[in-house]
């Protein structure tokens, strides 16, 4: 068992007094080892490694360095002295600057001599790093240049230079986190950008922030698992024996008792198909995807987070461009260059959870459930916006889903979470489309809340609204689908129905 | 074979140079056009003085505006830096004496101070901050010199002629030019101002203060484009206009994006900026010299204007636009 | 450090006074600016006085609910002043060649211009305040080859009485301008088009996500800003009856400043149309007086662009966006 190179303790981060991100988190990093940190969105990865690398400060907590006590580091180059350093998942590329200037970015200051920057000496500098860590290229070319796997190495390299410049002793061991590195890279790059990682073990140790269990699975010495904010578990790779499904469950939570399907039993025969995919591609995210969607139908798209669904379903929506394959419509081709309000006029209505795309934040409720439904308070004459009619028809989705509010002239700003989503929901309620595509509907809402938006998604559904969810909840696919894809690495790996689902997902 | 090597890598040099700054070309070809079609003018002295006093105007006004462009963000204000400067150097003349004159800088600077706050707090699109700004310098300065231009006396000194056929203007010019390479080239507040350009989260994720390079970046643009009224202080005229003209206020802009800075920012930069203002001054004159003046002048600068935009633009996928 | 903000509802604080600045600001400017100007010459809302103020009010109104339109969507619209100079002098121009048809055609060629600005933006990505200003120096230009820099001088006596015609002791511009003002506030508030204007301004994704074709929108309120602009600049030709390359020089800050003032903000989703007749009543009312007082138009530039840039701070959804350029 190695030395306990950086622990922290009992970390608390709230944003706002509302979004409680991090509740009494404690992780530990060993010297020369990996250790994986797992979790769904918004479990709180993100977040716990900006509180390391000093862009955050914690509510509470505490660090330990080698055991002894030190403050958290207030910004990222004190992080760095510490022997912490961070790349990121995204935009931490900055693509117009070569490739010298962005390794030493931050860093200047050790190679300014006279107000002037020494380039010669950093340029040589570069070179020696990265032949160090065997990516070849050129130290002037921009970084906008290089393949994807070669940023991310470079920006590795950067990580370790930067704590090598910043350390004062010279002594500290390098703990470099990479936050989700391998989502660019091809399957070849990833196993050499690992193997490089192996070797460098002896001299630096990594936090790994991945949800693709089977690299953590095998590349992590220990892992820790995040879920809302929470440690809820802690392996050591070395020493217990663990399936992938393990930690599959683990990082997604079991809670048998609510996977009961309260999906009627529907007939599908007979039922027209509504929409329908044959080998839907877009290279880089997901492959081959088919399925056919009968109407009153509600297919689930289930997976890791990284896996594709998302995409997938956004693909449908409109927001994304599929490469190769067909989508059809009632028998129509959907192009694939359409914008979602093209594909709404097919009949295909876009939900997203995320209440601030969603919602017109400062208009009123009525306003928000009106907007995608035009048609229904114009006058008959002229066609002009009646209020009355816009009033009522909001009145009557208030009172179906029992959202609090004082009036619906009530911005929905001032709602909370739950009752956000229920306008929301209830807009698409009153539009009544074809095909309603759920992307992460209930994210962030209390449960009661929920569970009003099951009932009305499921009446949606009896009223023949076929349905495509993509969730992190795995209750929700119990609830409302009637098949279930698996999606694995941009793949539909199998095809469950709802008591199979329920098997898979409970002990 | 030595002679065959250094052939090749000077041949490979030029490639690289006009791959990265094409508009290279194009001054070379308004060269070899304007210089077909109207020789003697074309290339009378008279016309090279035109062309390099023009060049010493437009370059003064240009390299400010080029830091702040090189983050992403305009800055208009430069005229009225020039002029609020020139009324205070009149102001402070019986005081201040032959210092006096330092007043265009100090004025630059602060002005470029109160932007830089401004626009980082207060989150003002620049251009319609600078913009309002100039308007603003406008009306106080004619405020302050009662309504009609001052001249001040004592600064012909700038101007007297030293070589001939050369402005004393362009040589002190000069200067200012190498000043602005080397903070291009040497120090780390250009890399850290494209670094804002290119990609402002994550500069701020890099461990750089976003805030603080980008009042810097205004308050260079100040420092240059006061440093560079003084010049134009005398080379104009003795005193500032006191009109305001759309369109001398697009033309630092077009040189700029001519150059090859794109207003998104992220690569660029002053030395860009000098190519598109001789590039500029050299279709401004030609244009001149040929019987379309002046009315169809404004028209073809606002056409390359867009045009330059257009091009530039193109690389903006995927960015949301207003 | 960085903190992130998650979408509250305004408190006691910036916020909220942003919220009060917005709203019941340019009311109470209003009747500051009656009163003072009210008390120091009393001949400020005299008949005559009145009749000055409309006459300098009503074309700038039709204007600057065009530019509302566009600040409305979240986009500027710089070439206002050159359309309403380019209209103004096509009718000067042209009147004795094809008469009043002088008037369609300027229309006309403002809306393609409109057009212009829109497809720019919505098919070319040029950010709008550029494209409307190379526009309007392209527009400059013209401007210039049109009239060869002389002043030109309108005689058709039909054609001036559009603006001046009395009806009820005032010019029928009154009529003209609160006709536009009317019209455009109903679109704004009343119709569909005008919400969905709203949505893009307000929620750029949302919108898209909400059955709107926003490329489409953003264009039709480049047009109808360019339509306007036409509009104000056949009018302001038959009140002025004459007119040069100067026209609308000095016109870009203050038609601005009247927009802001009166309640919309830069970020868009705020405001409209009704708001812009404070910020023009605002604002014209103040150049109107400072004029009275012969206060110099020296002064008269400091005060728009301070207007302009304080209001601009005041009215701004800091919240909503997070890197600004």
């Amino acid at each position: 068992m190695n030395d306990k190179l950086l622990e922290v303790k009992d970390v608390y981060k709230t944003f706002d007094r509302v979004v409680h991100a991090l509740n009494g988190v404690s992780i530990e990093a060993r010297e020369n080892e990996i250790v994986g940190v797992v979790g769904e969105n918004g479990a709180g990865k993100s977040t716990l490694m900006k509180i390391l690398v000093g862009v955050y400060s914690p509510d509470k907590g505490e660090l330990y360095h080698k055991g002894r006590r030190v403050p958290f580091p207030r910004n990222p180059k004190e992080a760095a002295r510490r022997g912490i350093s961070i790349v990121y998942q995204e935009k931490g590329v900055i693509p117009w600057l070569k490739v010298y200037q962005f390794l030493f970015l931050g860093h200047e200051d050790k190679y300014i001599k006279l107000l002037t920057l020494q380039m010669d000496r950093m340029k040589e500098q570069a070179c020696e790093i990265l032949e160090e860590l065997h990516v070849a290229c050129k130290v002037e070319a921009y970084m906008h240049e290089l393949p994807l796997s070669t940023q991310k190495k470079i920006e590795i390299a950067r990580a370790i230079l930067g704590v090598r410049l910043e350390s004062e002793d010279g002594e500290t061991t390098p703990i470099i986190i990479l936050d989700e590195p391998t989502a660019p890279l091809t399957d070849n790059e990833c196993k050499e950008m690992f193997r490089d990682l192996l070797k460098m073990k002896k001299n630096a140790s990594f936090i790994f922030i991945s949800h693709i269990i089977p690299e953590v699975m095998e590349y992590t010495d220990r892992v820790h698992v995040l879920r809302d904010g929470n440690l809820v578990a802690q392996y050591d790779l070395s020493e217990e024996k663990m399936t992938e499904e393990d930690l599959f469950r683990a990082i997604v939570g079991r809670k048998s008792s609510e996977y009961i399907s309260r999906a009627e039993d529907r007939e599908v025969a007979g039922k027209e198909v509504v929409l329908s995919a044959k080998n839907l591609t877009k290279r880089g995210h997901f492959y081959d995807v088919s399925f056919d969607l009968h109407r009153g139908n509600c297919i689930g798209f289930f997976g890791p987070a990284g896996s594709g669904k998302s995409k997938i379903i956004r693909t449908i929506a409109g927001l994304m461009n599929h490469d190769e394959g067909q989508l059809t419509a009632k028998d129509q081709e959907l192009k694939a260059d359409e914008l979602p309000h093209e594909r709404l006029s097919r009949g295909i209505g876009y939900f997203s959870g995320e209440t601030g795309k969603e919602l017109f934040l400062n208009w009123s409720i009525a306003k928000n459930i009106s907007i995608i439904n035009m048609k229904k308070i114009l006058g008959k004459i002229i066609p002009v916006i009646q209020f009355k009619t816009e009033r009522k028809m909001a009145e009557n989705i208030v009172q179906k889903l029992e959202i609090k509010a004082p009036s619906v002239r009530t911005d929905c700003y001032s709602l909370s979470g739950g009752n956000k989503q229920k306008v929301s929901v209830g807009k698409w309620l009153e539009r009544n489309p074809d095909i309603l595509l759920l992307d992460d509907p209930t994210i962030g809402i209390d449960v009661g809340s929920r569970e009003d938006i099951y009932e009305v998604l499921l009446e949606m559904k009896k009223k023949d609204i076929s349905m495509i969810l993509v969730s992190d909840e795995p209750k929700e696919y119990s609830i409302l689908c009637d098949n279930i894809m698996f999606v694995m690495d941009g793949r539909v790996q199998k095809v469950l129905g709802p008591e199979e689902f329920r098997k898979v997902m409970s002990t | 074979m030595n002679n065959q090597n250094t052939n090749k890598r000077i041949f490979s040099v030029i490639t690289q140079t006009l791959k990265m700054h094409p508009v290279i070309i194009v001054l070379l070809a308004l060269i070899v056009i304007f210089g077909s079609i109207y020789p003697d003018r074309f290339f009378s002295p008279i016309n090279f003085k035109s062309i390099l006093r023009q060049f010493v105007t437009l370059t003064l006004f240009a390299l400010g505006p080029s830091f702040v462009v090189l983050t992403g963000r305009l800055d208009l204000s430069f005229v009225g830096v020039w002029m609020l400067g020139g009324v205070f150097v009149w102001l402070f003349k019986p005081i201040l004496g032959m210092f006096a004159i330092i007043m265009i800088p100090v004025v630059g600077v602060a002005t470029g101070l109160f932007i830089g706050v401004i626009q980082t707090k207060a989150k003002i699109p620049s251009f319609i901050l600078t913009l309002s700004l100039l308007v603003t310098y406008t009306g106080l300065s004619a405020l302050i010199a009662g309504g009609y231009p001052r001249a001040v006396e004592g600064y012909e000194f700038i101007t007297s002629p030293l070589i001939p056929l050369i402005p004393t203007a362009f040589l002190l010019t000069i200067p200012i030019i190498a000043a602005a390479i080397f903070l291009m080239k040497y120090t780390r507040i250009c890399v850290y101002l494209n670094a804002i350009g290119s990609n402002e989260e994550g500069a701020q994720l890099a461990g750089i203060n976003v805030d603080k390079y980008k009042i810097l970046a205004f308050m260079l643009s100040g420092l240059f484009t006061g440093i560079g009224a003084m010049i134009l202080f005398q080379h104009l005229g003795g005193s500032a206009q006191m009109e305001l003209k759309l369109n001398t206020i697009v033309w630092p802009l077009v040189a700029i994006v001519l150059g090859g800075t794109p207003l998104t920012g992220g690569s660029g930069g002053p030395q860009r900026t000098l190519l598109g203002a001789i590039t500029f001054t050299v279709f401004y004159r030609g244009l001149y010299l040929s019987a379309l003046h002046p009315i169809m002048v404004p028209l073809l600068v606002g056409v390359l204007l867009i045009v330059s935009i257009i091009i530039s633009a193109r690389g903006l996928k995927g960015v949301t636009v207003t | 450090m960085i903190q992130e903000k998650v979408m509250t509802r305004p408190k006691l604080s910036l916020e909220w006074l942003r919220s009060i600045m917005t709203n019941v600001g340019p009311f109470i400017f209003v009747i500051a600016v009656v009163t003072i100007f009210q008390l120091i010459n009393p001949f400020f809302l005299s008949y005559q006085g009145i009749i000055t103020l409309i006459y300098a009010m009503s074309y700038f109104l039709i204007a600057a609910c065009g530019l509302t339109f566009v600040i409305l969507t979240g986009s500027f619209d710089f070439s206002v002043p050159s359309v309403l100079r380019l209209s103004a002098l096509i009718c000067v121009l042209y009147i004795e060649k094809i008469g009043l048809l002088v008037i369609p055609l300027a229309l006309v060629a403002c809306l393609v211009i409109g057009f212009v600005n829109g497809l720019l933006l919505a098919k070319f990505k040029v950010p709008s305040f550029l494209a409307t200003l190379g526009i309007s120096i392209v527009l400059e230009g013209i401007a210039w080859y049109l009239t060869k820099g002389h002043l030109a001088l309108m005689q058709n006596e039909t054609f001036r009485s559009l603006a001046t015609f009395f009806i009820a002791g005032f010019p029928s511009t009154l009529y003209w301008g609160m006709g536009v003002w009317i019209i455009c506030t109903f679109v704004a508030l009343v119709t569909p088009f005008g919400r969905r204007i709203y949505a893009v301004g307000g929620n750029l994704e949302g919108a898209g996500l909400s059955d709107i074709n926003v490329a489409r929108h953003r264009i039709y309120v480049f047009m109808l800003s360019g339509f306007l602009s036409g509009l104000a600049g056949v009018l302001y030709m038959s009140q002025m009856g004459g007119g040069s390359v100067r026209i609308g020089a000095e016109m870009a800050i203050p038609l601005f400043a009247s927009v802001v003032a009166g309640g919309t903000a830069l970020t868009g989703g705020v405001g409209g149309p009704h708001r812009t007749l404070l910020g023009v009543i605002i604002i014209t009312w103040i150049q109107a007086g400072m004029a009275m007082l012969a206060i110099g138009q020296d002064i008269q530039m400091l005060t728009f662009g301070l207007i302009a840039i304080g209001m601009s701070i005041a009215t701004i959804e800091r919240k909503r966006i997070k890197i600004v350029k």
